[in-house]
C-alpha cells in the first residue's frame, strides 16, 4: 500500500468536472452531496478499509505513492467532455486485454471480510455490481438494486432487487443472498466494525419477499443508499460464501454478478478476468467492449510509469506526484486528476497527555509550517488543504482556515501548558526544559516519510521534545486502532456523501478498537451528525455540514495539510472510461479516489 | 564412503544449527498476533477479542512453549508440511506459496549461473591466454567495474538501456505468460545477477589459468607441438578448475541473494521477494520455510561440489 497525493489545476475530468456546484444541496432520496468523484468511505466497509489502507502512507508526500483524488486532465476540457475519451466519431469496438497498473494487490477479492482499499475495490469494480452507484451529481442511483424507498422516518428503507440476475456460477440473484451477506459482513472483526454500531442486534436486515429486503438502521438517514455503493453494496455469490468456509483460498477467486468474471489469478504478478458474456446488464446498461482484463500490482510508481511508457499497461493509477509532469509531457498518454477526495493530515490522539489538553494540540498546528511542507514535498502539484473539502465544494467553510507557520503563539501555548507542571495519568512528567514531550509515528520504511518527520521535527523541536517512531504499516494501523499514539501521519474524508464520514467521527465509534481514531468524542457533534442525515432541506443540510467542518477545525484533532491527488492515467487507445450508465439511464461517474471502472471501457487498435 | 557419510552428517547438523537460530529469533522478534487477528490482537479489554485471541494462540500453537513450537514445527517440516501462514484464515498454506513461488526462483538462478559460467569461461581462457596484454587489462577493469557495481544498479542500467531506450525486452515478469515468454522476460534479471558473478568466475578462473600455464606439463605440452587451443582448452583447463567449481557452489547463495533485488525490480513473484514481504509482514511460517529451504539448497550444493572435488582429484577423501 502506497500513499500520498495532491492536486493541481481542477480542470475537468472526464464530463463531470463542472458537476459539483452545481447541485449543491439537493435533497434527494438518492441524493446527495456533490463531491463528484468521492468515494464513500463513511458508513461503509470500504471507506474503513480505505483509510486503513491510507494509514498504510501515513504521509502525503509527492515520493510515496499517495492516496486519492482529483480533477484535472491533461487535455483540460471546460465543456465537460470526458477528456480520456475518444472523439465522438469513434465507434467503439469490442475485444482486446485491458492491462491496468494498480498501486497494490490484495490478499483476497471478499467484500464480506477482505481489506479492499482503492487497488481492491477497482478490481472488485470489475466482477461485482454494486446495489447502488453513484451519478455523476453525487447521487447514490440503483443499479443491481431496482429501487429502493423509505419509511416516512427513514428508519426503514425497503430495497427491490433486479430480477432474472445471475451470478457467474449460476445461482440467482434473490434478498437471501444480500441477506447473508450483510449478516457475514457484520460479524467480520475488522470489517463489520464499520457496519455493527449502525444496526440493531437483530432484525437489522429483513426479507420481504424473493427479491425485496428491508434495511432497518439504528438512525434516520435521508441518504442511507450511499453506504451500498462500494464494499457492502457489492453482493458475491451465496454458493461460493459457502464454499469460502471451507476453503478459504477461494478468496481468491470471485463470483459475482459483474461484467467480467474471474479468469486465473497469481499474487504478486496479474489478475485476469474475463467478459461476462451472459451478463445482465448488456441489454439494459450496454455492451461490455473488453475480451479480459488483467490487473497487475505494481508498489513502485516509478515502475508502473515506466511500464505504460514501455506499452506494458494502458492504464495505472497513482497519488504520486512527482510523475504528473511525466505523464504530461508524454503525447501518448492522457491523464485525470482529482483531488476531491482524501486529505492528508496530521491527527493527534486527543485522549493521552499531553495531548488531551486543546492547548497542546493548538499550539502543534501553530508550529506546523504548512506553506514549507507543501513546498518542499508536493512537487508543485495539488492544494492545501484548511479542511476537509475543497473551495471548490458547497460545504467548503470558508471561514475555517488552519492555522500555522506561527511558532510565537505555539511557544505562548506551551509555556502556559508547561508552567501547570502536567504528569499523565502514571505520574509522568509531560514537559522537560519547558518542551511539550510528544512521539511522532509514521509508517515506514520510507525515505520520504523519514524525511518528513525530520522537517516536522524542526518545525516543532523550539517547543516539543519530538521522539520518532516508525512502525510498519501493520503496526501503524494497529497501534492508531488502539490509540497507542499521540500523533500520526493520516489520509482520510472524503466520502462522497459528506455524512459517511460520520464513522470516523462519532463517540459511538470510540472503543478498545476505534476508528474515532482520534477518541475525540463530542455530544454536540454527534448531533450534528444525525442532523446532517435527516436535514430539512438541502440549504441547511449545506449549512449544517459547514458547521460540522468548523466543529473538527476547533477540536485542534486534525491539522490539514493538503488534499490528496489521484491521477488516471491511460494510453491514447484506451476509450470509453467515462462512458457508464446506470440501468436507468444516469450518467455515472468515471473514478472516484483512484478506484475505475471498466464496464463501457474499448480499445482502439 | 565414510568421507560421504561424514558430510552428510555434518549438512545435517548444520541445517537443525540453522533452523534453531531462525526459528528462536523470528519468535522472539515479533508478535505474531496481529497477522492473524489485526487490531483485535490489541484489544485486550473486550472480552470477544479476548476469546479470539485464545482461539488462535491455540490453532497457531502460540500458546505452547518455544522448544514445544520448535519441535512441533521440526517434525511437520521434515515430513514436509510447512504449516499455514500467519493470516486470519491461515491460507494459503506455506506449501502452497513454496511451491508456487519457488520454481521461478530456480529458474532465474539458474539461467543467472549458466549464463555466468557460460560466459566467464571464455572470457577468463581468453584473458589468461593474453595475460598482460591490452585486452587482458581491459578485461580486467570491465570484470572490477561489474564486481563493484550493487545488483540494483545493473538492473536499473539495463532496464533503462534495453528496456525504456531501446525497446528490445519487457519490464517485468508476467506469471501467467507462455513458458517462451517469460524466459525471455527473465533475461534481464539473470543479467542483473548473473553479470557481477561471471566477473568474479572470470577473475577467479584467469588467475588459476595463468599459474596452470606455467606449470612444467603445460611446458611439456608445448614442446610437444600442440596447439595453443587445445593446451588451454584440453591441458590447461581442467586442472584450473578445482576452485572455480568451489565458487559457482558457494555462489549458488550469494545469487539467490541477489534474486531478491532482481525479483523486486522486475517484479517477479519468487521467494526472494516473498521472503522480504513476509519479514515485514512477521509470517514467520513462511520465513521459515524459505530460509531452510534455500539454506538447504546452499548445503546440499556445497555438498555437490565437496563430492565433485572426490572425482576431480580423489586424494581429497583422504
Amino acid at each position: 500500500m502506497r500513499y500520498y497525493r495532491h492536486i493541481v489545476v481542477r480542470i475537468t475530468v472526464c464530463r463531470f468536472a463542472t458537476r459539483h456546484h452545481k447541485q449543491g444541496g439537493n435533497l434527494k432520496i438518492y441524493g446527495q452531496s456533490n463531491r463528484r468523484t468521492r468515494r464513500i468511505l463513511g458508513a461503509t466497509v470500504a471507506g474503513l478499509l480505505s483509510v486503513v489502507a491510507v494509514a498504510c502512507g501515513g504521509d502525503d508526500s509527492s515520493s510515496s505513492d499517495p492516496a486519492p483524488t482529483g480533477t484535472e486532465a491533461t487535455a483540460p476540457t471546460d465543456s465537460g467532455a470526458p477528456a480520456t475519451d475518444a472523439p465522438a466519431e469513434e465507434t467503439p469496438v469490442a475485444g482486446g486485454t485491458l492491462r491496468v497498473g494498480l498501486e497494490a494487490d490484495v490478499d483476497g477479492l471478499n467484500p464480506t471480510a477482505s481489506a479492499l482499499a482503492v487497488s481492491g475495490l477497482t478490481m472488485a469494480s470489475a466482477v461485482f455490481d454494486p446495489l447502488f452507484t453513484f451519478d455523476v451529481d453525487g447521487n447514490a442511483v440503483p443499479y443491481l438494486a431496482e429501487s429502493i424507498e423509505p419509511s416516512a422516518d427513514f428508519m426503514h428503507w425497503t430495497m427491490k432487487l433486479r430480477a432474472g440476475v445471475m451470478f457467474h456460477d449460476g445461482t440467482p440473484l434473490t434478498s437471501d443472498a444480500v441477506i447473508k451477506q450483510f449478516e457475514i459482513t457484520r460479524l467480520d472483526p475488522l470489517v463489520g466494525l464499520a457496519v455493527k454500531p449502525y444496526y440493531p442486534e437483530t432484525g437489522a436486515i429483513e426479507k420481504i419477499d424473493d427479491l425485496t429486503v428491508q434495511f432497518n438502521p439504528l438512525d434516520a438517514s435521508q441518504y442511507f443508499p450511499t453506504a451500498l455503493t462500494a464494499q457492502l453494496g457489492y453482493i458475491a455469490s451465496p454458493t461460493w460464501l459457502d464454499a469460502l468456509a471451507a476453503d478459504p483460498t477461494l478468496e481468491q477467486q470471485p463470483i459475482g454478478t459483474g461484467p467480467f468474471q474471474f479468469d486465473s489469478r497469481t499474487e504478486d504478478s496479474v489478475t485476469r478476468f474475463v467478459r461476462n458474456d451472459n451478463w445482465w446488464g448488456t441489454d439494459i446498461i450496454g455492451p461490455t467492449y473488453l475480451d479480459a482484463i488483467e490487473f497487475f500490482p505494481v508498489p513502485d510508481p516509478d515502475t508502473r510509469t515506466e511500464m505504460i511508457q514501455n506499452g506494458e499497461l494502458d492504464l495505472l493509477h497513482t497519488t504520486d506526484t512527482n510523475q504528473f509532469q511525466t505523464y504530461r509531457d508524454d503525447p501518448k498518454l492522457v491523464m485525470s486528476i482529482d483531488d476531491n477526495g482524501e486529505e492528508y493530515f496530521l491527527m493527534i490522539n486527543t485522549a493521552k497527555a499531553p495531548f488531551d489538553d486543546v492547548r497542546v494540540r493548538k499550539a502543534l498546528a501553530l508550529a506546523t509550517d504548512r506553506q514549507g511542507y507543501f513546498d518542499l514535498f508536493n512537487s508543485g502539484e495539488g492544494r492545501m488543504a484548511d479542511q476537509m473539502f475543497t473551495p471548490d465544494s458547497p460545504y467548503f467553510n470558508a471561514d475555517v482556515t488552519q492555522e500555522g507557520n506561527d511558532p510565537e503563539g505555539a511557544a505562548a501555548l506551551v509555556a502556559e501548558y508547561c508552567g501547570e507542571n502536567p504528569v499523565d495519568a502514571d505520574g509522568k512528567a509531560q514537559c522537560t526544559d519547558g518542551k511539550v514531550n510528544m512521539e511522532y509515528q509514521w509508517s515506514g520504511p520510507s525515505v520520504i516519510a523519514t524525511r518528513i518527520a525530520d522537517f516536522y521535527n524542526e518545525n516543532w523541536k523550539a517547543s516539543f521534545n519530538v521522539t520518532f517512531d516508525e512502525q510498519n504499516q501493520q503496526m501503524h494501523i494497529q497501534e492508531a486502532a488502539l490509540g497507542v499514539y499521540n500523533v500520526v501521519g493520516w489520509r482520510q474524508f472524503g466520502a462522497e456523501n459528506p455524512g459517511d464520514d460520520r464513522v470516523w467521527l462519532e463517540c459511538r465509534n470510540i472503543g478498545g478498537i476505534s476508528l474515532n481514531w482520534p477518541r475525540y468524542c463530542d455530544d454536540a457533534r454527534d448531533a450534528l451528525i444525525k442532523t446532517i442525515a435527516n436535514p430539512a432541506s438541502p440549504d441547511e443540510r449545506v449549512g449544517l455540514i459547514q458547521q460540522l467542518v468548523q466543529n473538527l477545525h476547533d477540536s485542534y484533532a486534525y491539522i490539514f495539510m493538503t488534499h490528496s491527488s489521484w491521477a488516471i492515467v491511460n494510453t491514447d487507445k484506451v476509450h470509453g472510461n467515462c462512458d457508464r450508465k446506470s440501468p436507468d439511464g444516469a450518467a455515472l461517474v468515471c473514478s472516484t479516489n483512484g478506484r475505475m471502472f471498466f464496464q463501457s471501457t474499448w480499445l482502439s487498435s | 564412503m565414510r568421507y560421504y557419510v561424514q558430510r552428510v552428517a555434518l549438512a545435517i547438523l548444520l541445517l537443525l544449527a540453522v533452523s534453531m537460530l531462525t526459528f528462536g529469533a523470528l519468535n522472539i522478534l515479533g508478535d505474531p498476533l496481529f497477522n492473524i487477528l489485526g487490531p483485535v490482537a490489541g484489544d485486550v479489554n473486550n472480552p470477544d477479542s479476548i476469546k479470539m485471541i485464545a482461539l488462535a494462540k491455540k490453532e497457531f500453537n502460540l500458546d505452547q512453549s518455544l522448544p514445544v513450537r520448535y519441535f512441533i514445527w521440526l517434525s511437520d517440516f521434515v515430513r514436509g508440511d510447512f504449516g499455514v501462514t500467519f493470516s486470519s484464515t491461515g491460507q494459503p498454506p506455506v506449501s502452497g506459496v513454496v511451491s508456487e513461488r519457488l520454481p521461478r526462483t530456480i529458474s532465474l538462478v539458474f539461467l543467472a549461473q549458466m549464463f555466468a559460467v557460460l560466459v566467464s569461461i571464455p572470457w577468463a581462457i581468453i584473458a589468461a591466454a593474453r595475460a598482460g596484454k591490452i585486452s587482458d587489462r581491459i578485461s580486467t577493469i570491465n570484470a572490477f567495474f561489474l564486481v563493484a557495481m550493487p545488483n540494483f544498479a545493473i538492473a536499473v542500467i539495463l532496464k533503462f538501456v534495453f528496456s525504456l531506450k531501446l525497446g528490445w525486452t519487457p519490464i517485468t515478469y508476467v506469471a501467467d505468460d507462455p513458458l517462451q515468454s517469460r524466459l525471455f522476460q527473465l533475461l534481464l534479471p539473470s543479467l542483473t545477477i548473473g553479470l557481477p558473478v561471471a566477473a568474479v568466475y572470470q577473475r577467479l578462473l584467469r588467475s588459476d589459468l595463468i599459474t596452470t600455464l606455467q606449470q612444467d606439463f603445460i611446458l611439456l605440452a608445448r614442446t610437444k607441438g600442440l596447439s595453443k587451443t587445445r593446451i588451454l582448452f584440453v591441458h590447461a583447463l581442467r586442472p584450473s578448475l578445482f576452485s572455480f567449481i568451489t565458487v559457482v557452489g558457494l555462489n549458488t547463495g550469494a545469487l539467490i541473494g541477489g534474486s531478491i533485488v532482481a525479483e523486486t525490480v522486475f517484479r517477479i513473484p519468487g521467494i526472494g521477494s516473498t521472503l522480504v514481504e513476509s519479514i515485514f509482514r512477521n509470517d514467520f511460517p513462511v520465513v521459515l520455510a524459505i530460509v531452510m529451504i534455500v539454506a538447504s539448497g546452499f548445503v546440499v550444493i556445497n555438498l555437490l561440489v565437496d563430492f565433485a572435488y572426490t572425482l576431480i582429484d580423489p586424494r581429497v577423501r583422504r
